[in-house]
């Protein structure tokens, strides 16, 4: 299957977004946005695989490939609830209440994108406790730019180790939007939106060890479509 | 025009300096561009600190690339950058098209990449993204307009840099 040549009309999306992202209106940027997402995924394979696998969504997925999609999904679970919550709050106002508005639509359509490749082997939603944090300005932008290039790091350690196709492309697709948003969040806190010439990527272990310091996961997530594993002896 | 085919095969260290070689031409451009735009279009404020950052960044993925494809590294091409490094609007529009491009080259090789030149180019790409979105939220647009970002093929990202410039 050949993925790289399904985006023949993309030069003139770029020029588009430039030319008129300040004359549309939210609305039509969602639409326009979940047209492209709904695009990507299809063309990159993934949600043909979704469609053919049926209720079995992830079956024809090596299961390294299912385990990485699932840390990721954790990830993306983390990050739209935080968005989500923040929105709803109430607390944020002019172009950090814009940011948080599209960058959480994003974070939502990557659940949504994850839930539907993985089908029954997906895990559930965790509970968050974000502390306060979504609750005030400048706390919420100081977590959005942590969890940013948290998402940045992790993306970029699994990417490598991904056995299938469809889902390396898609993946390497919304690691470089993540890491749009880090620079987003960052220049809306007031920091260097690009610190370093390369960004290192981080071992799970590590993401694992930061995500659990913040204490903003009450409840792990269970395996939906599985028994629980058995332990004997 | 770089001469690589539309047809990939599975991954392997001489395909790899096949993508190499054309991510060379575009941190040439990169650097190029900032450079000559540093010079020319009359930059201030974070615009002028945008690009100089940026500049040093392409500046160390060029000396990553050149140094990974040895002697296989092309001679430095030319370019004609018009007006687009002769003013800031102008250079503002051209530097998020180049770093869209930039974003998109790389992703459109993640799969025709060995994992190992994967991993590399992917300390790359998430760099370029960060400048995309850096300088659109500098000009006051939506920083990160997609979801996902789409992949360009070898062909369009040439195609793409020749529009910005690059004359080889």
């Amino acid at each position: 299957m050949d993925s790289f040549e399904h985006s023949a009309d993309f030069l003139t999306t770029v020029d588009r977004d430039g030319a008129l992202a300040e004359t549309r209106s939210h609305a039509e940027r969602t639409l326009s946005r979940r047209r492209l997402f709904g695009m990507t995924l299809a063309g990159a394979g993934a949600i043909t695989i979704a469609r053919t696998a049926g209720a079995h969504a992830a079956a024809g997925l090596p299961a390294s490939d299912v385990d990485i999609l699932n840390y990721a999904l954790v990830l993306e679970y983390l990050q739209a609830s935080f968005y989500t919550e923040a929105e709803r709050s109430g607390a944020l106002t002019g172009k950090t209440a814009e940011a948080a508005r599209i960058v959480g639509a994003t974070e939502r359509a990557h659940v949504k994108a994850f839930l539907k490749l993985l089908g029954s082997q997906a895990v559930k939603r965790p509970t968050f406790d974000f502390q306060g944090t979504t609750e005030q300005q400048r706390p919420f932008l100081k977590k959005a730019v942590a969890f940013e290039d948290l998402a940045v790091a992790a993306y970029k350690g699994q990417a490598p180790k991904l056995q299938a196709n469809p889902v390396l492309a898609a993946a390497v697709g919304i690691h470089s939007v993540e890491a749009r948003h880090a620079a987003w969040m960052r220049q809306l806190f007031g920091i260097t939106p690009a610190v370093d010439a390369f960004d290192r990527p981080a071992s799970r272990r590590s993401i694992n060890r930061v995500v659990a310091s913040t204490q903003f996961i009450v409840s792990r997530p269970k395996l939906t479509g599985r028994k629980k594993p058995e332990f004997t002896g | 025009m770089l001469q690589l085919g539309a047809a990939f095969a599975s991954p392997s260290k001489a395909q790899d300096v096949k993508i190499l070689q054309l991510v060379l031409q575009l941190e040439y451009t990169q650097v190029a561009f900032y450079e000559q735009a540093l010079r020319q279009a009359g930059l201030t404020g974070d615009l002028r600190h945008f690009a100089r950052t940026a500049l040093e960044h392409e500046r160390q993925h060029l000396a990553a690339i050149r140094k990974a494809l040895g002697a296989k590294a092309g001679a430095k091409p030319r370019f004609d950058f018009g007006q687009k490094t002769r003013s800031a609007p102008a250079f503002t529009q051209a530097a998020i098209q180049l770093e869209d491009i930039a974003v998109a080259g790389y992703n459109g090789q993640a799969t025709n990449l060995t994992k190992g030149t994967l991993a590399a180019a992917a300390e790359i790409v998430s760099v370029e993204a960060r400048h995309a979105a850096w300088v659109r939220a500098i000009a006051g647009q939506v920083a990160a307009p997609d979801p996902v970002d789409e992949p360009m093929t070898a062909k369009q990202a040439a195609q793409g840099l020749h529009e910005i410039g690059l004359r080889t």
